[in-house]
């Protein structure tokens, strides 16, 4: 499936015209729809994060730019997190109206890369200042 | 999953439990109240920075409570998913143009060193 068809299937109208399968159980549908709103305030709390990193921690002596590799990465992530929180959202509730196993989530494998990826850019950064 | 059902079970309405089973209505109210909440302290977050920007952000905290009200109500459930996908995609759309204004003001924007000092 080419990606403009596979976003073209995540929007509202076109899951809104999904009668395949039978209306779930409403507490799958309520905790489908909590997992999302989790995500999303995750989303919303790096971004903050990321923020914060940017405009209120003092610079790191010795590397100008030390704030912005660490904070923008922070509020991209939540961009990339909300879009995939809303994504999942939509096939999960797709195999829910087909009495399909879950598709398994890449979102924790996506936090979980970035937050590393970030954590060593910090620590380089910090050696870095720290040994000017 | 499994609702007893005999002669001697309840109607519908007699207790919160069988009105919303698993109370799964209300947490997931709560949830849409901590989701609203979450976006009022971004903007409160921003609104330090950027007064306009802050503000917006500001803003979309309460749209985001009222669109949570559809799981406050106590119609039937079975017309939720239709608008379901259209409230969820408002919130996405609204954390994704919100964290291109937290770009655009972290990468442009006049940090204050040494705030947090």
């Amino acid at each position: 499936m080419s990606w403009s068809r596979r976003l073209a299937a995540l929007l509202p109208r076109t899951v809104a015209q999904d009668t395949g399968g039978t209306e779930p159980d409403p507490r799958f549908t309520f905790a489908n729809e909590r997992t999302f709103l989790a995500w999303s305030r995750t989303a919303l709390a790096l971004v903050v994060a990321g923020l914060g990193i940017v405009q209120l921690l003092p610079p790191f002596p010795g590397v100008p730019s030390g704030r912005h590799l660490i904070g923008l990465p922070l509020i991209a992530l939540g961009a990339v997190l909300a879009v995939a929180a809303y994504a999942e959202w939509v096939h999960n509730q797709r195999a829910l109206r087909r009495g399909e196993p879950l598709p398994r989530s890449v979102m924790p494998w996506i936090l979980a890369a970035t937050v590393t990826g970030i954590a060593v850019i910090a620590g380089v950064v910090l050696l870095i200042s720290a040994l000017k | 999953m499994t609702v007893p059902a005999g002669p001697g079970r309840p109607e519908p309405g007699d207790s919160p439990e069988e009105r919303d089973p698993g109370l799964a209505r209300e947490r997931t109210s709560l949830s849409w109240t901590r989701t609203a909440i979450s976006f009022a302290a971004l903007g409160g977050v921003v609104l330090k920075d950027n007064v306009i920007t802050g503000l917006i952000v500001l803003a979309v905290a309460p749209v985001i409570w009222q669109l949570g009200r559809v799981t406050r109500g106590r119609g039937p459930q079975a017309d939720l998913p239709a608008v379901g996908a259209t409230r969820l995609f408002i919130i996405t759309v609204s954390i994704v143009a919100v964290s291109l204004l937290c770009l655009a003001i972290a990468i442009f924007g006049r940090a204050v060193p040494g705030a947090l000092r």
